[in-house]
């Protein structure tokens, strides 16, 4: 009589197909439906001249697409959805609230997967980067009664391995063990965060809807809206504040004493009337200058000199960097100021560090071609011959 | 008990706020080549409410947390005592606004109000701040890092309001220190987020209220508070040096005459002719004749009849004050109406009239002698060698006394008829006290200066001894 033994010589028995279609049955009786967003690889990256970036032939999930970090960032997903079971024990979560927002940083999912019904479906096994939507997490009462459809809930797969639970007496494993972790907006889902609807009869996307970019963007934008409505420009604003005329012209003598605010003599010698009568200077304090005259006298903004000028006349030489102001004293123009205020915002202002940033610019070349003005220091005006 | 009256800037919180304004619009990239994008990285507050995070996420645990993002947030407030200056130091500016039309809605090109801001000396203290980014992968780190770390060399600037008078606004974020990940190397089982944390400190100012006030111009300034070595100047600490060896400063340097209850602005290197001498009208000057309306305009506007002038008398402390009007029809004077009460008072008997007695006479151009008529003499007269002891007159006919007695007199003395003969009442050459004398014929007060007659408080007032009170 042969020893009785589950174990087969490595052979998957009818022990292991009869153990196997009972667990598979187990999660089709009770196992939640899961909706499986396959991860394919990284996205295409072609010529990036950059040895630890490779073009890859063939886009496979084997690939790597950052070879120094080690890392992928661009994922591309299935747009297929692969419906599956799995079973979970569901645990309470508590909310971390740490200084970017609301995180559930223990609402961290131990699932198992029937292992072959999970290779039929998705042709591998689940593996990290593949996310997960837990169908029975929707959530129907959203605080915005305006949404129309259930916010659905996603997660992402850290680790795979084996199930310990998942052995049958045949020693052969049949359960699949996944640890997921809730979705983020990031680089690395912004393929699945895109293209995949909210809900039904929306455009919305997932990114839409659950991602919190737009709330924090709303946030920074007003953050910024007051922050420029409380500095506008650096400096400080003196274009309420009256200057007095002086007398800085050679016709009315430079002596610097207050100038008659009704009578002033013109190039031709004749009596000007008091709005003719524009101071020469403006108030002077750090980073001031506006390019604006004092006292708000009218200005003419050009790359050229106006003809015949009377005195006090005012011009905004717009090819000078920073722009200049200049007054007119009968004789010559006398610059005032240059036009030094800026935006402290980054990415709004042309301050000196600013001017090298952002900078779209092309430079002509001598062959007739052009290149980018702004370039990396590794990379301008570098040797054709290296590829990096 | 009285509560302290309610006062809040927004001082620490508009720095905040700038600080944020800093770390905003920062982009990373997704993708590469042709399928690159560029996310805007949101930069906010880390220290945010529990209640209002939970409406953000429209209080569903199925929202999408953002990576990368930045967080900026204050981790400590210190007072700074290495900046700490002196406390009880209060700063006065003169600022000058527009005319504000209301119709319009808008500033005008002539001057409005006028204001004097008393500003008191801040409480330093530093602020620490710290900002935390949070990325999803090491690239996206560098990206962000690479962006913002090129802009501390060592410092960027940083303002919490454009206001001019704000004399706290500006400070600098200096970068102290990074930490490069907030998670440990190997990670281990866990899946922590990463957090690049970049620590910043600022100098900070927090500052009581302003005062604001009417501008007054009070143009006397004191000269020389340090020495040639930098050091502080104990003249200008003790006041009884100051009233001797102040230098007193004023805009442009100008100087007034007062002449006739009117007001002439000197150009500094205007003269009065004939200086330290009895003074005669009309005055005679030298230079240009300035103009009151520009010059007024430099400080504010004069109000006429309410406005003030103040003349420094020559002891230093005392001022005759008067208001003052523009001239109907003349530019360069101002009308200009003494407070009786600031005035001198007289401490001699007041003269009839100032003379030359050798060519007025009682009983000829002046009227005949009289009881209590009194005279400044502008000559000598008589002399002890020509005294009437013969039958022979030798002395001036028009000054004899009753009994004949002849006057001896000499200039800058003041003599007085006594009913029987004219006798020195004031002699100039025994008197060496300051005294002030009213000309009853024209109401100027004098001042006996010890060696001559000049005007008491009318004539000249140099840069420095006069002011202007709008």
């Amino acid at each position: 009589m042969p020893r009785l033994s589950l174990w087969k010589d490595g052979a998957h028995s009818n022990d292991y197909q009869f153990f196997d279609n009972r667990i598979r049955e187990m999660f089709t009786t009770g196992g939640t439906g899961i909706a499986v967003h396959k991860y394919l690889g990284p996205q295409d990256q072609t010529q990036t001249g950059d040895a630890t970036k490779p073009d890859y032939l063939n886009a496979t999930e084997e690939n790597i697409q950052d070879l120094l970090f080690v890392e992928n960032r661009d994922r591309k997903y299935d747009p297929d959805i692969h419906l599956m079971r799995g079973i979970y024990q569901v645990a309470d979560i508590d909310f971390d609230l740490s200084q970017f927002g609301l995180f559930l940083t223990n609402d961290t999912l131990f699932m198992v997967f029937h292992l072959n019904e999970m290779v039929n479906m998705l042709g591998r096994k689940l593996m990290a980067g593949d996310v997960l939507e837990l169908q029975h997490l929707k959530d129907y009462h959203s605080l915005d009664t305006s949404v129309p459809y259930a916010l659905k809930r996603y997660f992402v797969i850290q680790d795979a391995a084996r199930a310990s639970e998942g052995f049958s007496p045949t020693w052969w494993p049949h359960l699949w063990r996944v640890k997921c972790t809730p979705l983020v907006d990031a680089q690395e889902y912004a393929d699945l965060l895109g293209t995949i609807k909210a809900g039904e009869n929306t455009d919305d996307t997932l990114a839409d809807m659950l991602s919190q970019l737009d709330n924090n963007i709303t946030i920074n934008d007003a953050i910024i809206a007051q922050a420029e409505a409380e500095v506008p420009q650096s400096g400080y604003d003196t274009s309420h504040l009256y200057v007095v005329p002086t007398r800085d012209d050679e016709i009315n003598g430079a002596d610097g004493g207050p100038a008659d605010p009704e009578n002033i003599i013109g190039p031709d010698g004749s009596t000007l009337v008091a709005t003719e009568t524009t101071p020469s200077k403006d108030i002077v304090s750090y980073l001031q200058g506006d390019g604006i005259p004092p006292n708000g006298h009218p200005v003419i903004s050009g790359i050229a000199f106006t003809d015949n000028p009377t005195v006090g006349d005012y011009v905004l030489r717009l090819d000078y960097l920073p722009n200049r102001l200049f007054r007119f004293d009968g004789r010559r123009w006398v610059k005032v100021e240059h036009a030094r205020r800026d935006n402290y915002t980054p990415g709004s202002n042309t301050s000196q560090k600013a001017s090298f940033n952002n900078n779209e610019g092309n430079v002509s070349l001598d062959n007739a071609t052009s290149v980018p003005s702004k370039q990396g220091l590794s990379q301008g005006a570098k040797n054709r011959n290296k590829t990096t | 008990m009285s509560a302290v009256p309610f006062f809040y800037d927004e001082q620490i919180k508009r720095f905040l706020i700038q600080f944020i304004r800093l770390f905003s619009n920062f982009q990373v990239q997704f993708g590469t080549g042709d399928e690159a994008a560029f996310r805007r990285v949101p930069a906010k507050y880390g220290d945010i409410s529990r209640q209002a995070a939970h409406v953000l996420t429209k209080n569903s645990e199925n929202f999408l947390n953002v990576f990368p993002q930045i967080s900026c947030y204050i981790s400590n407030l210190r007072y700074d005592r290495d900046r700490v200056q002196e406390p009880n130091f209060i700063s006065k500016m003169s600022i000058r606004e527009r005319e504000w039309d209301d119709n319009t809605q808008s500033y005008l090109t002539t001057q409005g109000n006028a204001f004097t801001i008393e500003r008191h000396m801040p409480v330093p203290y530093t602020m620490v701040m710290k900002v935390d980014i949070l990325s999803s992968n090491t690239e996206q780190k560098l990206q962000l890092l690479e962006q913002i770390l090129c802009l501390f060399n060592p410092s960027l600037e940083i303002q919490s309001t454009d206001n001019y008078i704000d004399w706290t606004s500006l400070s600098a974020v200096l970068l102290t220190d990074t930490n490069w990940t907030s998670r440990s190397i190997p990670v281990g089982t866990e899946t922590p987020i990463d957090v690049a944390t970049l620590s910043f400190e600022l100098p900070i100012w927090i500052s009581l209220p302003a005062k604001v006030k009417k501008l007054g111009v009070v143009q006397k300034i004191i000269g020389g508070i340090y020495d040639a070595d930098g050091n502080l100047n104990v003249d200008s600490i003790d006041e009884w040096i100051l009233l001797s060896d102040r230098a007193y400063i004023t805009p442009l340097n100008w100087g007034v005459l007062y002449n006739g209850g009117e007001l002439t602005l000197l150009r500094y290197e205007s003269t009065v002719a004939g200086e330290g001498e009895i003074i005669n009208y009309p005055l005679e000057l030298t230079g240009t004749k300035e103009n009151w309306h520009a010059f007024v305009n430099m400080y504010g506007e004069l109000t006429n009849g309410i406005s003030q002038v103040r003349l420094l008398q020559s002891d230093g402390e005392t001022e005759v004050i008067g208001t003052v009007a523009f001239h109907p029809t003349d530019d360069t004077l101002l009308l200009f109406t003494v407070d009786t009460d600031t005035i001198p008072v007289n401490t001699l008997t007041p003269i009839t009239a100032i003379i030359n007695p050798l060519t007025a006479g009682p009983g000829g151009v002046l009227p005949a002698s009289s009881i209590g008529q009194r005279y400044l003499l502008t000559e000598n007269i008589g002399s002890i060698s020509n005294i009437d002891f013969s039958s022979i007159p030798s002395g001036a006919t028009a000054w004899k006394g009753t009994g004949g007695e002849d006057l001896i007199a000499e200039v800058n003395d003041i003599i007085e008829y006594d009913g029987t003969e004219w006798i020195v009442s004031f002699d100039s050459s025994e008197s060496t006290t300051i005294e002030y004398i009213s000309n009853l014929a024209t109401n100027v007060q004098y001042k006996w200066t010890g060696s001559n007659w000049v005007r008491s408080y009318e004539g000249e007032y140099i840069n420095g001894r006069w002011s202007l009170v709008l």
